[in-house]
């Protein structure tokens, strides 16, 4: 399949909380090889979008598809079957486990192992939690975490604990990978661990999206980026065309008339 | 040479060196080994109400897991409870079937009934869930009576055969009682270890992420309740073997409560130590201070408080007692 029978889909996507309109009928087209960025103020509706196309929210009007298969209506468990996988803007890691199985979380859909497994020392039980406790090892590793495995996210500072959280997301091979501001509150160097990982997971079947505020990375990794703001797009295209886009440029730098 | 001696780090004294191999399957194996010889020390009475100490830890054990896995508290579990220990009544009583057939037929029950009460209340959560469990316990002695051509009504039913015919019937209800607390202990222990037991964990903490990543939070909530129904269940089977007779008055809405602190004193927890606390507190408490006549509830109180505090300032005074220990 080609990029463009792989993307994740929306036509017309609006929401509203009340009488505020949080997006006014957005169209997108988040395409498979590529890392698209999607970028905006504070309360421009990233989150809200992304919750959309999880299906975290049910938006009031449009329509969201992956491959051409629909999924309005679709529970988040259902669409991360189909492999649409998310990372949280605030960390949603599980305290009572470790980091290693807080990431082997991410590999939970694909598990065959029953019930009787889960209670009794069966070999085919084992056999799952000890292929996941790999990949997620391997999965830490490529993010530059290769000896927190047995530790508890809470012993660890924020921005490893993001990174655990990229991994859980990035550990079951995904084919969207949705990062909600991946890069909050990472350092310099954790920023560039995250930034090599993620540009050596692009693959012609993975769609990857990204919601950030830090703007270097959005520049250096994304091949597209949206710009949003007050619920409605002001700019769609590259890197460079968006930095040059005046509309952008006022949005984050303010106008004349502003000062 | 003195003060290379004083730098030089002082080798681990015998006490450390025994905490260091204390982990929790070691404790576990200890543990098991001195209970599988008490009863060679302790009289006939006290080996029976072991057997019943035993039960109620299983019982403790299914409150607990409500709490870790669920985040949510019952008190109503009497329910489960009389469901497994009727089970176990009514096949001994009416058909002379024993254990071996009874005990799996009260864990199907127990998971069934708990799954059948979790979904209409699969989106309640704190208080609101506690109290729909209330009703459960409410509503169990009544059922009981109003069944009484099965249940025996206030008379009860008496268990009477045995698991192992021709073995010691006393013998019988403390060692099987015992082996039913080791073999829950270890299916909660795999649990934990298994992607099921990490879903749940998941998705008591953090709903959203579990969603996001396949697990159903509705899944999570009425597995919970089914796998805590089912070990209630168990318990019961357990008390009823143990205890010998099946009565409503086993099953009221204090012997829920007196689950439920159970599960407090052990602070939720699920391991062998920790559940046979919770339920040496169910068992022991109210009997050691039955000679205490109207003082009993007072008396009752402060030990509960007296455990609380224990626990709390636990990490405190074992920390003191290591900085003492390394000082000295």
């Amino acid at each position: 399949m080609d990029q463009m029978t792989n993307a994740l889909r929306g036509e017309g996507i609006a929401l509203s909380f009340g009488g505020i309109k949080v997006l006014k009928g957005l169209d997108v087209d988040f395409r498979a090889g590529e890392i698209t960025g999607l970028i905006g103020p504070n309360g421009a509706g990233k989150t809200s979008l992304f919750n959309c196309l999880t299906g975290a929210y049910s938006p009031q009007k449009g329509t969201i598809s992956y491959a051409g298969q629909p999924l309005n209506g679709l529970p988040p468990a259902a669409r991360a079957a189909r492999g649409i996988v998310r990372s949280f803007q605030h960390v949603a890691l599980c305290p009572d486990l470790t980091v290693r199985e807080n990431v082997m979380m991410g590999l939970a859909r694909t598990g065959t192992a029953g019930w009787l497994s889960a209670f009794l020392p069966l070999p085919r039980g084992r056999q799952e939690r000890s292929d996941m406790a790999r990949a997620a090892d391997a999965a830490l590793a490529d993010l530059g975490l290769p000896d927190v495995g047995d530790r508890h996210p809470g012993e660890l500072p924020p921005g490893m604990q993001r990174l655990v959280e990229i991994a859980r997301a990035v550990v079951g091979k995904p084919s969207v990978l949705m990062l909600d501001e991946p890069a909050a509150g990472l350092n310099n160097a954790e920023t560039q661990d995250l930034t090599a990982a993620l540009r050596k997971l692009v693959s012609p079947d993975l769609v990857m999206v990204v919601v950030e505020h830090d703007m270097d990375l959005v520049m250096s990794i994304c091949d597209r980026i949206y710009v949003l703001n007050f619920g409605e797009f002001v700019a769609v295209g590259s890197p460079a065309e968006v930095r040059s886009n005046p509309d952008v440029i006022r949005i984050y730098l303010g106008s004349d008339e502003d000062e | 040479m003195s003060d290379q001696v004083s730098h030089m780090p002082s080798p681990p004294s015998a006490l450390s060196r025994l905490s260091g191999l204390a982990t929790p399957g070691v404790t576990a194996v200890v543990l098991v080994t001195l209970l599988l010889f008490l009863p060679a020390l302790l009289g006939g009475s006290w080996t029976f109400t072991l057997g019943l100490c035993f039960a109620n830890s299983i019982g403790v054990l299914a409150v607990s897991l409500l709490v870790r896995y669920g985040g949510e508290v019952s008190i109503g579990h009497t329910f489960f409870t009389a469901l497994g220990a009727y089970s176990v009544g009514v096949l001994d009583t009416r058909y002379g079937i024993s254990l071996w057939a009874s005990v799996p037929l009260a864990l199907v029950l127990g998971v069934a009934f708990g799954l059948l009460f979790a979904w209409p209340s699969r989106n309640l959560h704190g208080i609101y869930l506690a109290v729909t469990t209330l009703a459960l316990a409410l509503a169990v002695p009544e059922m009981i009576n109003n069944f009484d051509g099965l249940t025996g009504g206030y008379e009860g039913l008496y268990v009477a055969t045995p698991f192992l015919p021709g073995v010691d019937m006393g013998a019988q209800r403390y060692y099987v009682a015992l082996a039913m607390l080791v073999l829950v202990c270890f299916a909660v222990a795999r649990l934990r270890l298994s992607r099921q037991g990490m879903a749940l964990l998941l998705a008591k903490t953090h709903p959203a992420a579990a969603d996001a990543f396949g697990t159903r939070r509705v899944w999570a909530r009425i597995s919970v309740m089914g796998i805590s129904g089912g070990v209630g269940a168990l318990c019961g089977a357990t008390l009823a073997f143990s205890g010998s007779t099946v009565s409503p008055g086993g099953f009221t809405f204090w012997q829920a409560i007196f689950l439920l602190v159970g599960s407090v004193v052990s602070f939720y927890g699920l391991s062998l130590p920790r559940v046979l606390i919770g339920g040496a507190f169910v068992t022991l408490v109210p009997q050691l201070l039955s000679a205490s006549g109207a003082w009993i509830p007072v008396l009752y109180g402060l030990a509960l408080l007296g455990m609380i505090l224990i626990g709390h300032y636990m990490p405190r005074i074992r920390k003191a007692l290591n900085r003492n220990r390394e000082t000295g």
